[in-house]
């Protein structure tokens, strides 16, 4: 399997708070690759760094072979790399279609843009059809959620990162979105993070377990369960 | 881009050209009328490009009329010091300014709302400054008079009278029609995007930095064309005349009016352009007027006049699926809006 994604030695510090510390992370193509942490462990910060958000300390990321180290978000974007935020982003004052007609111009140019029925069907199988008209700001979490998904598949990623695609999110919905991301991976891969182990462990091939910046753990899910420094660390709050 | 010019002869836009021309056959007759209307269409023009900035990008600038006053100035001096055509002048002076424009900007380039605002403010100040200072192009706070008005290119003789006014309205009308075809390009879309959310415009895809970019330099476009426009009918100019009062007077048009919505600006420089002229005698009254404007805009309509009328129509169900194909206007639901 070829590597898909390579972050190798990342390093971020927030004034006196090591966000990153020396953080290798490789996901191979087709994978579903999880990360894991308690709040404030660095999760999202190494999103950031990777989608070009955050400026490193020091590091490289490669991307499908190539290298994107300090390239800026939108390129990061066009360059097949999409990204999710923990706390939902939608254009909230404008309407579910212009939400979605603003994403689709990435590929406008691009020869590669969406056929019509592709469209038709993304946004039936996100069961977004019937809200085309709706202000975006109006729609529930989970609905804003599948907006999000959606306005990021107009782009055709290749690689999907997503930060905490269950968030705030009920009992019922979390069992949707969680059908919704296991039929994603037929479209491309997928980075996820969480910080309950449930959510991972259904979804995910691979696990990262990150704490306080550092990686302390990287396996299946069920080796991961058994870490004892895991259990020890994190899990036990988790399940609290 | 062709596809979306032709997109912007629409039948409503050629309507308001034809009122447009009417109005100014129609007062002709009485020339202070007729000055006034130059003057609004004028100002029209410079909401437009306001409109760009301030309305679809969200970018309050402040610094409008010093540009429209490099513009002004570069024409002036290209006209009257070298004898150059008008119609050779004004693109060249219009282009330096849309240059000064975008070079000026990078410093705010990732500034947002007040702090967007507030660097304007600087800049417009510097530009005031270097108005008076440089006395050798600019004749200083005395201004500069008898400046004539554009040549008509091989006939010797130049623009006037409704000849003039008809030109100015043509112009207005052209401005608003390249608003509009921008409006509804990708190039639009975009800058609604960087208006809504910068960091999520990035996340798909959109370089913030490039357009907003491009935005400074076409909004300077629109603030040179009316500079030189400005300058050449009046016959006079002067720093007063490029100041921060007039920046904020073109911001208040389309904020009265409806910022991001197409018409607004149209209505508020109707509205706004002819006030200066009707409080001549009361110049004091003028600003207390304008600032009181200022505040009621702000806190009671944060839509304007034509966003405020427009989202109370849009709740006709008979008129909402006409209107929703309109877009690039804020959906107003009376909120405050963050700026
Ligand atoms: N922009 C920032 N400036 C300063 N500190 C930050 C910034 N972003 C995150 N942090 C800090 O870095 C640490 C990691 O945060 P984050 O990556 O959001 O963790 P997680 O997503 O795992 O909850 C936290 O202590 C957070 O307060
Ligand atoms: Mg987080």
């Amino acid at each position: 399997m070829t590597d898909l994604f390579v972050a190798r030695d990342l390093c971020k510090r927030f004034g006196g708070l090591q966000a990153l510390r020396n953080v290798d992370v490789v996901q191979r193509a087709g994978e579903t690759l999880g990360m894991i942490g308690p709040n404030g462990s660095g999760k999202t910060s190494f999103v950031n760094a990777v989608t070009g958000e955050l400026a490193l300390d020091s590091g490289t990321i490669d991307f499908a072979g190539r290298d994107i180290t300090g390239v800026r978000p939108h390129k990061v974007a066009r360059a097949g790399l999409a990204r999710t935020f923990q706390a939902v982003r939608i254009f909230a004052r404008l309407s579910v279609r212009d939400n979605l007609q603003t994403a689709m111009l990435v590929l406008d140019d691009a020869a590669n843009s969406l056929e019509a029925e592709e469209r038709v069907e993304l946004l039936h199988w996100l069961k977004l059809d019937h809200r085309l008209d709706a202000v975006a700001g109006s729609l529930t979490l989970f609905e804003q959620r599948r907006l999000e998904l959606a306005m990021r598949l107009m782009m055709r990623p290749q690689l999907i990162m997503l930060d905490e695609p269950v968030g705030g999110l009920a009992p019922g919905e979390i069992r949707a979105m969680m059908q919704i991301l296991n039929e994603l991976k037929a479209r491309c891969s997928i980075f996820v993070i969480e910080h309950t182990m449930r959510v991972i462990r259904e979804l995910a091939d691979r696990v990262v377990v990150l704490i306080t910046g550092e990686k302390i753990a990287d396996g299946p899910p069920v080796d991961i369960l058994k870490d004892q420094r895991v259990i020890e660390q994190y899990l036990g709050t988790a399940h609290a | 881009m062709r596809r979306y010019l032709r997109s912007a002869i629409t039948p409503q836009l050629l309507l308001l050209l034809a009122a447009a021309i009417a109005l100014a056959v129609v007062v002709s007759g009485n020339r202070f009328f007729a000055f006034v209307l130059g003057i609004t269409m004028i100002s029209i023009l410079w909401a437009a490009g306001m409109n760009l900035l301030t309305g679809y990008t969200g970018l309050v600038s402040l610094a409008f009329a010093g540009i429209a006053g490099i513009s002004a100035y570069g024409t002036v001096g290209l006209v009257m010091r070298c004898g150059w055509s008008f119609w050779l002048a004004m693109p060249v002076a219009v282009l330096g300014a849309a240059v000064v424009g975008v070079l000026l900007g990078l410093p705010s380039l990732r500034l947002k709302g007040f702090y967007f605002a507030l660097s304007s403010l600087v800049i417009q100040t510097v530009l005031s400054l270097g108005f008076v200072y440089f006395i050798g192009l600019t004749n200083g706070d005395t201004g500069i008079s008898q400046i004539p008005p554009p040549d008509i290119p091989l006939t010797g003789v130049s623009f006037h009278g409704i000849g003039f006014d008809l030109l100015l309205t043509f112009a207005a009308w052209l401005s608003l029609a390249a608003t509009w075809a921008i409006a509804h390009s990708p190039f639009g879309r975009r800058l609604v995007a960087i208006r809504e959310d910068e960091v999520l415009a990035e996340a798909i895809g959109i370089d913030v930095i490039r357009n907003k970019m491009l935005v400074f330099f076409v909004g300077s476009l629109y603030a040179g064309v009316g500079g030189a426009l400005y300058a050449t009918y009046v016959g006079f100019a002067s720093p007063r005349s490029f100041d921060l009062l007039s920046s904020l007077s073109i911001w208040l048009m389309v904020a009265f009016g409806g910022r991001g919505t197409f018409m607004g600006p149209v209505v508020g420089a109707l509205i706004l352009a002819p006030v200066p002229f009707m409080l001549q005698q009361y110049d004091t009254l003028k600003d207390v007027i304008y600032g009181a404007l200022i505040i009621a805009v702000i806190v009671l309509m944060p839509g304007g006049v034509y966003g405020t009328l427009l989202a109370y129509v849009r709740r006709l169900p008979s008129l909402k699926r006409y209107l929703s194909k309109q877009r690039g206007g804020v959906p107003n639901d009376g909120s405050v809006r963050r700026s």
